[in-house]
This record gives C-alpha cells, sequence and structure tokens, in this order.
C-alpha cells in the first residue's frame, strides 16, 4: 500500500504516488530555479507542465490510474535535465545567477507568529528570532515605538515564497544542492505534520 | 575535443531556424513542434523548446492564441508574425550560403 498525493498539473487532475510526487516536485523546482534569470520564467515552466500533464496522460489507462516513479523519471528523461536546456545566450546569465548568493531581508513565513518579520530577521542576522520578538514587545510596552517599527517593516519586506528566496534570506548560495537541502526539509516538515 | 558536445552545439545553433521553419507552414501547438523537430532528429530533449519559444515571442517572431481541445485544457497556438516571416527569409538565405560554403570546402 502506498499514500497518493492529488495534483493539479497544467490543469489535469492527477493521483501520484507520495515518492513520484517528490520527486517530480523536486524537478520542478529545479526547474524554477534553472530558468529564473529568464524572462518570462513562468510563462515556460506553465508550458513545460502543460507537456508533462499530455505525457503524463498518455501513460493512464482504465486500469493504471496512478503516476508511479516510473512515469516520473520516464516523462523528466524525455523532458531532460534543465542543465541540457540551457544554451549560450542563456549561460551567462546564469553565471551571473549563481556566483555568490545574495543576502535580502525577507518575512519568513515559515516560522512567524504575526507576520514572520521577527522570524526573518532572525534567518537574516543568524540568530534566534525569539531575541528579536522580546526586543520588539520590549519596544512595544516602551511607547509604542515597536509597534510603528513592526507596521513599516512588514509592509516593506516582502515575503520569502519560493524556495529560491528562502535561501537568500539566509544569505547562501542559490544552487541546484541548496534547493534540493530545502525542499526534503519541507516534506519532511509536510510528513511530520501527517503523521501527528 | 568532445564528439557529443561539437554535434549539441551544431543542434543548438539551428534549432531556432528549425521551430520558425516548422511553423511557416501552418500554426502549431508545442507538442505538434515536438513532433516534427523529433521525426528530424533535431531536438534530443523536449525541455529544449519551451524556452526557445517563449524567447521568440518576446522578440516579435511568434505570436500564440488560446484554442479549446477536446481532449482537456485549452492549448496554446503558435504562428510566425509577419516580423518572424521576414526573420526566416533572412535565415532561409543564410541557411543556403552556409550550405554552399560548406559544400564548397568539403569538394576541395
Amino acid at each position: 500500500m502506498k499514500i497518493t498525493v492529488s495534483i493539479n498539473l497544467g490543469g489535469y487532475s492527477f493521483n501520484i504516488d507520495e515518492d513520484a510526487y517528490s520527486e517530480l516536485k523536486l524537478y520542478l523546482k529545479s526547474l524554477e530555479l534553472h530558468l529564473a534569470a529568464e524572462e518570462s520564467s513562468s510563462e515556460i515552466l506553465s508550458d513545460i507542465e502543460a507537456r508533462m500533464a499530455e505525457l503524463f496522460r498518455s501513460r493512464l489507462t482504465l486500469y493504471k490510474q496512478v503516476i508511479s516513479m516510473t512515469d516520473v523519471k520516464e516523462v523528466i528523461t524525455i523532458m531532460g535535465n534543465p542543465e541540457d536546456f540551457s544554451d549560450g545566450e542563456s549561460t551567462s546569465r546564469k553565471a551571473k545567477f549563481y556566483t555568490p548568493g545574495p543576502h535580502r531581508m525577507y518575512r519568513d513565513p515559515d516560522h512567524r507568529i504575526i507576520g514572520g518579520v521577527c522570524s526573518g530577521m532572525g534567518a537574516y542576522w543568524d540568530i534566534e528570532p525569539w531575541i528579536i520578538r522580546v526586543i520588539m514587545v520590549a519596544l512595544i510596552f516602551a511607547g509604542g515605538l515597536g509597534l510603528l517599527i513592526y507596521l513599516i517593516l512588514y509592509i516593506v519586506l516582502p515575503e520569502a515564497k519560493t524556495t529560491a528566496q528562502k535561501i537568500e534570506m539566509k544569505g547562501e548560495p542559490v544552487n541546484i544542492n541548496n534547493i534540493k537541502e530545502s525542499v526534503k526539509k519541507e516534506f519532511d516538515t509536510v510528513r511530520k505534520n501527517m503523521n501527528l | 575535443m568532445d564528439l557529443e558536445n561539437t554535434k549539441a552545439q551544431m543542434r543548438k545553433g539551428i534549432l531556432e531556424y528549425c521551430i520558425l521553419s516548422v511553423l511557416s507552414k501552418n500554426s502549431c501547438y508545442a507538442s505538434d513542434i515536438i513532433r516534427e523537430l523529433k521525426e528530424a532528429k533535431v531536438i534530443v530533449v523536449e525541455g529544449t523548446l519551451y524556452p526557445l519559444l517563449t524567447r521568440q515571442k518576446n522578440s516579435g517572431l511568434l505570436s500564440y492564441r488560446w484554442e479549446e481541445s477536446q481532449q482537456g485544457p485549452p492549448r496554446k497556438y503558435y504562428e510566425l508574425t509577419p516580423e518572424g516571416k521576414t526573420y526566416l527569409e533572412d535565415l532561409d538565405k543564410s541557411w543556403d550560403e552556409l550550405v554552399e560554403s560548406v559544400n564548397l570546402i568539403r569538394s576541395k
């Protein structure tokens, strides 16, 4: 017995084995990263997703209704590794994108209590967020300045939504290995939550 | 020198030209283009096509429209813009010149 996940890929809905799902998600994440320097990367991604959906559809029959790891691996072979796509034009841009990891402050939605401002600052400076929270609360009680600071930061700081942004927030270089690690971490959290 | 790499470089160079040529006959959706390119063996992994298509669309050589499909979600049909047609004519010419040049060198 296996757990399956229900996904929407390119407008089709699929049932997919859990392990196949994490493989697929990893692949799409690394694509996203590779295309990040490209203009209209989200459009390219959705085109690729639509094609993958088509390939998956052709693998399903009345008697085979769940996408397996083999299907995912086969489709990935057909689509190719993101490294193989890039041609001369984008390699120079990619090189710029890879070298040293940008370090930006974001709001951290994964460890937030209210808006992720304090957790974001903690991730940026690599200190425990509770220290910042204590200072913030102290500033709120000492004349309300903390509230103003919090509100301004909440408005000014963008939320770290993509995996690449979450890595930037910590100032680590954005590359495939880091993305893979982050995605794996995400899965582990999801898995833990499901077992609870 | 790596033979496979040289071959891949050659293919990459003509892929853009081939996409425009496929679309010069009639408007296609991405999977049609892929089928033709695969038959002609100019493409190995399918993913290569999509960044190129979008790049050509962004530079005004291609446009697309959404068309309903009986089998699922609407499909994106690409076609050449007037600009793309002139671009392709130029490429046709330089391709002929290239073939001529290479043949000339090889026959010497």
